[in-house]
């Protein structure tokens, strides 16, 4: 087996593209698969923890984040740039596995595994994330609703590396949550999860813009955009919240395993959905909902 | 008299990672063992091959039944061989066993055995399998030996009864019967470390390095499936990574040393986490528990009758102890005069039941305190209420009739009370239940040296097993006492089948009392040498000496002494210090049995000890989550000997007990368990884990308990948590779950049926 471990994005590149070699991070994604016999171990692999420009997390100047491949989780979850501006990511971030995953493990990681339960999918997904990628023929800029193909599949294409997720700047008036079902408190994994994004306006009043994003209920994140347009110029009770999410449970279509059964699944959606849209409300208008969304739930009763 | 709080022996390696555990073993040659499992969940096997397997690269054995002798064993029912003979019953029956230079090519060539299977159609019902037109899971059932008293009939391997006064009239006399039918899943111990053994022969005799709880059970389970005299076989154990009844009985020795004699070389086996679920035959039995009493409009128990049916899978193994137990668990800690109760262990296709910490315990508990809080509200009595009029008391008879004395069951509940009773009021979706039970303490034979040696040090040299659990490491403590030493002048010598005398091991959270025994006496046989030894150096009467500071000194006359490490000098060059003690095991209280079936060593409860435990709960309504928000385990262990491993005993039992409580269940489709794995068999972690009130009631016992009357300490704090939370949960929302594990998706289900 070749292992190599080079500090340039070029020398990943090559190690790619020349020897077939599969990049690997934190590896909890990828060693656990091998252990578990899920995948085989690659003829070759390219560490890129070493790869500094990997590892940036920074503003750029249009007030948008660029996080590269390897930031940790432990990162995202501990940024306060991240919980201000994008606080849905802090929330995904902070309930991966453990202490000791969530060091180790990274976004680039997350996203390139493509599992429908992952927890910084639905957060992408509703901050309109970009996904950057880079192969010999160069760079490329994938928009994340056509990052996720299929369980376990995703639009990075064998002879790239995921280089950075991209934000767009987070807009005023705006914020995000995500809640996801969890049985216990460490060590999870999403039964159901939902990400939620609402742009108030009227001095709050009203959501003026939502997205809401699903995971761990599909073959792929989705986003829920029938219960999106419901909620456009809508009112911010709980009543109204209560109705978009209903109306997300279109967008779901869960399977039965392990975790739980379809039916259940089906059943929580709205629920989670809602619980994740109160949340987002909640900060959108300046009220405080501590990191991570998903423990401590406040029924949200007023406009 | 509690004890003081002693921090064991063992801690400091364990928590620095400088222990060893077997798997850590390595011996010169070494070679490492996979097994061949079935698959099948119940097949004929038409014809194993093994030829091209033999032929793989670094493969230096490969066994099946056909190169062990043809032996059935088991604890109860002799119903199992080494290997599968003709007929595989589980999906982790072990077919054949390879050694081979490494892990990986022993797994290839495992590969590489073909069986010819016959599929059949596999029993998965218990309550089926007891119909009597249901296909036999052993279909020479009549042909096995069994121990003496076990009653069997077809698939029904264990069937046992609990009569006590006349059930029939006692619901005659009831003002109402309430009747509750509950179901509990497979469970597993899940011990941190896997199973792991090494065999090594010398000439005949076979030293074996294993991770068992019960060193000698397992040495005669070697000795009985390979034919050999157990005087030939050594099981050693390193240090324990654990076990809570998953390596009590006799595992995969047998297994590993035929290898290694047929390889010629030393053999490794260290099972995965998913053979760890699959494999071993030590599961948690799922139970259907039907209950059913009479009361009066006062709350007064008139009668109670019970039918268990306990899937023990594939073979009997240890399960027969857990059939006891739980049946024992039907009365509980209250005044029932009138009792009828039967318990089914069954024959299914499924892993093998047996042991786990309280077998038999938390499940029947969990259903019984259930039933009482509904009988309580359905008769408008508060649930505490109703247990105070019917908890038992001095004077009072347990299930098969032996008197009660010293009972602490009220003052036990009366504290938790006390204790969980909330500092503001409960928020929507908070609940707080109780629940109540009892145990006992098992008297067993048991033996140990002690030898002081000339340093003044002391060596106690044991039979005993250390699980975890700390009760080897508090010997000093009872030997210390004995010889006015500190508990950090003993050594302790254990887990080797040729230096310790014989013992049950850990098992039946017996080491302290039993063992404890056995030390005490073999300390005051050297107390009585050093009594000798000093009555000459201090010319005085040995009567009028004591033990005290590490010296024996004039009665009063604390100037007169001479320092025990002076006389062990001494002793050095004459007759050396040395004690040997085992003691009689007290026997069971007087016990009346008449009108009961099966019964086997548990029909009575030496030494009978009481708790209660209140769950403070959270319920989310919309999802059925349950966190479990504090717990208070009110515990009478006797005498405590060691507070510090005591409390640790109770965090950790209620820990285990709230995974069993909420998520730790094996989901079955078909013949196979569909989650062996930690990803998906959830067990609790640390932020999982609520504050743990512990409290101990101080009751000696006052017969048949261990030295200075202490009580056993390792199951009793798994048994009463299970059903505290089921009726917080209850109390919280109005609504029971009659299902174990009590997961979100159940509680939501109870929810929506309840509120349409």
């Amino acid at each position: 087996m070749r292992v190599a471990a080079p500090t340039t994005i070029d020398g990943v590149l090559t190690e790619i593209t020349a020897n077939g070699a599969e990049p690997i991070a934190g590896g909890t994604d990828l060693v656990v698969g091998v252990r578990a016999g899920k995948r085989k171990l690659p003829e070759a692999l390219v560490a890129i923890h070493g790869v500094e420009e990997l590892r940036q997390l920074e503003q750029r100047a249009d007030g948008g984040l660029r996080i590269g491949a390897t930031v940790s989780h432990e990162t995202l979850y501990e940024s306060p740039l991240i919980r201000e501006g994008w606080s849905a990511i802090a929330d995904g971030s902070a309930l991966v596995g453990s202490a000791a995953t969530r060091s180790t493990g990274t976004i680039g990681g997350n996203v390139a595994n493509a599992s429908p339960a992952m927890d910084t999918g639905a957060p992408l997904a509703v901050l309109d994330a970009e996904v950057v990628v880079r192969g010999a023929a160069g760079e490329r800029r994938i928009p994340i609703a056509e990052v996720f193909l299929g369980p376990g599949r995703s639009a990075v294409e064998p002879n790239e590396l995921l280089v950075a997720v991209e934000l767009p700047p987070s807009a005023a008036g705006a914020a995000s949550s995500y809640v996801r079902l969890e049985y216990r408190q460490a060590m999870e994994i999403a039964v159901v999860g939902a990400a939620a994004w609402v742009r108030l306006a009227d001095g709050g009043e009203h959501i003026a813009e939502a997205r809401i994003a699903l995971s761990a209920v599909a073959p792929t994140i989705v986003r829920a955009e029938a219960a999106e347009r419901l909620l456009d110029g809508s009112g911010c009770d709980f009543a109204a919240l209560q109705r978009a999410a209903e109306v997300a449970a279109e967008a779901a279509n869960p399977i039965g395993d392990n975790r739980a059964s379809a039916e259940y699944r089906l059943a929580l959606v709205p629920v989670i959905v809602r619980r994740a849209l109160e949340a987002a409300v909640t900060r959108a208008s300046g009220g405080e909902v501590a990191v991570p969304a998903s423990r401590g739930y406040q029924r949200r009763e007023g406009a | 008299m509690n004890g003081s709080r002693l921090l064991r022996g063992d801690g400091r390696e364990k928590v620095t990672g400088q222990a060893r555990y077997a798997a850590d073993l390595q011996l010169a040659g070494l070679l490492h063992a996979r097994f061949l499992y079935s698959e099948h969940p119940h097949a004929r096997i038409r014809s194993i091959s093994t030829e091209q397997a033999r032929s793989m690269p670094g493969v230096h054995a490969v066994i099946t039944q056909d190169d062990v002798p043809d032996v059935r064993y088991g604890m109860f029912v002799k119903d199992r061989t080494l290997f599968a003979r003709d007929v595989v019953r589980f999906e982790a029956e072990v077919v054949a066993a390879v050694a081979a230079s490494t892990p990986e090519q022993a797994e290839a060539a495992c590969r590489a055995i073909e069986v010819d299977y016959e599929p059949l159609e596999p029993t998965l019902d218990a309550e089926a399998a007891l119909a009597p037109e249901a296909p036999l899971v052993h279909a020479e059932w009549e042909s096995y030996g069994t121990q003496q008293g076990v009653a069997r009939d077809g698939n029904d391997c264990g069937l046992m009864t609990s009569v006590k006064g006349d059930a029939d009239r006692g619901f005659a006399e009831a003002d109402r019967i309430f009747e509750d039918r509950f179901e509990a899943d497979m469970s597993h111990p899940v011990p941190i470390e896997p199973h792991a053994i090494l065999a090594q022969w010398q000439g005949e005799k076979v030293t074996i390095w294993s991770s068992t709880q019960t060193p000698y059970p397992a040495r005669s389970g070697v000795a009985e499936t390979l034919q050999i005299p157990e005087s030939h076989v050594r099981i050693v154990v390193p240090h324990l990574g654990g076990g809570f009844g998953g390596k009590c009985d006799f595992h995969f020795e047998a297994h590993v040393a035929a290898l290694a004699k047929a390889a010629g070389r030393p053999v490794k086996l260290v099972l995965s986490r998913r053979e760890e679920f699959l494999a071993t035959d030590k599961v948690r039995h799922p139970m259907t528990i039907e209950l059913r009493t009479g009361v009066r409009e006062d709350g007064t128990i008139t009668a109670r009758g019970a039918r268990i049916v306990m899937d023990s899978g594939a073979y009997v193994g240890d399960a027969l102890f857990a059939a006891e137990i739980g049946l024992m668990m039907v009365q509980g800690p209250y005044r029932i005069p009138n009792l009828a109760a039967e318990t089914h262990t069954v024959y299914t296709n499924r892993t093998p039941a047996g042991s786990v910490r309280a077998p038999g315990g938390p499940q029947v508990c969990w259903a019984v305190e259930q039933h009482s809080d509904r009988i309580a509200r359905e008769l408008g009595l508060d649930p505490i209420e109703f247990r105070r009029r019917n908890l038992v008391s001095d004077g009072d008879t347990g299930q098969t009739g032996q008197v009660l004395e010293g009972v602490s069951a009220r003052e036990c509940l009366d504290r938790a009370v006390e204790i969980a009773r909330p500092e503001r009021e409960l928020e929507p979706g908070e609940g707080i239940g109780i629940a109540c039970g009892w145990w006992f303490t098992l008297p067993v034979p048991s033996g140990a040296y002690l030898k002081l040696n000339a340093d003044g040090s002391a060596t106690i040299i044991t039979g005993a097993q250390e699980n975890g659990s700390g009760s080897v490491m508090a010997l000093p403590l009872l030997a210390a006492q004995e010889l006015g030493m500190t508990p950090d002048d003993f050594n302790i010598l254990y887990q080797d089948t040729d230096a310790g005398p014989w013992d049950l091991g850990s098992a039946g959270s017996q080491t302290t009392a039993n063992n404890g025994r056995a030390v005490v006496a073999a300390a005051r046989e050297v107390r009585q040498q050093l009594l000798r030894l000093a009555a000459d150096e201090l010319e005085v009467d040995p009567a009028d000496l004591e033990l005290a500071d590490g010296g024996v000194q004039v009665a009063g006359v604390p100037s007169r002494r001479v320092a025990i490490k002076e006389l062990a000098a001494k002793a050095q060059g004459g007759e050396l210090l040395l004690g040997r003690g085992s003691g009689t095991p007290p026997s069971l209280p007087p016990h009346d049995l008449s009108g009961c079936v099966g019964r086997l060593g548990y029909s009575a409860f030496g030494a009978p000890s009481f708790f209660a435990v209140a769950a403070r709960v959270q319920v989310d309504d919309e999802t059925g989550v349950v966190r479990v928000l504090e717990i208070t385990a009110v515990h009478d262990f006797g005498t405590v000997l060691n507070p510090l491993g005591a409390q640790g005993q109770v965090e950790g039992g209620v820990v285990h007990a709230i995974g069993m409580a909420l998520l730790e269940g094996t989901r079955y489709e078909g013949g196979r368990q569909a989650n062996p794995h930690l990803l998906d068999y959830k067990l609790q972690t640390a932020a999982d884990s609520p504050p743990i009130n512990v409290e101990f009631i101080d009751a000696p016992a006052r017969n048949g308990g261990g030295p200075g009357g202490l009580k056993a300490v390792g199951e009793p704090p798994i048994v009463a948590p299970v059903g505290a939370i089921a009726n917080a949960i209850t109390a919280a929302t109005g609504t029971s779950v009659q299902q174990l594990p009590m997961t979100p998706a159940r509680v939501w289900a109870a929810l929506r049926e309840e509120r349409g």
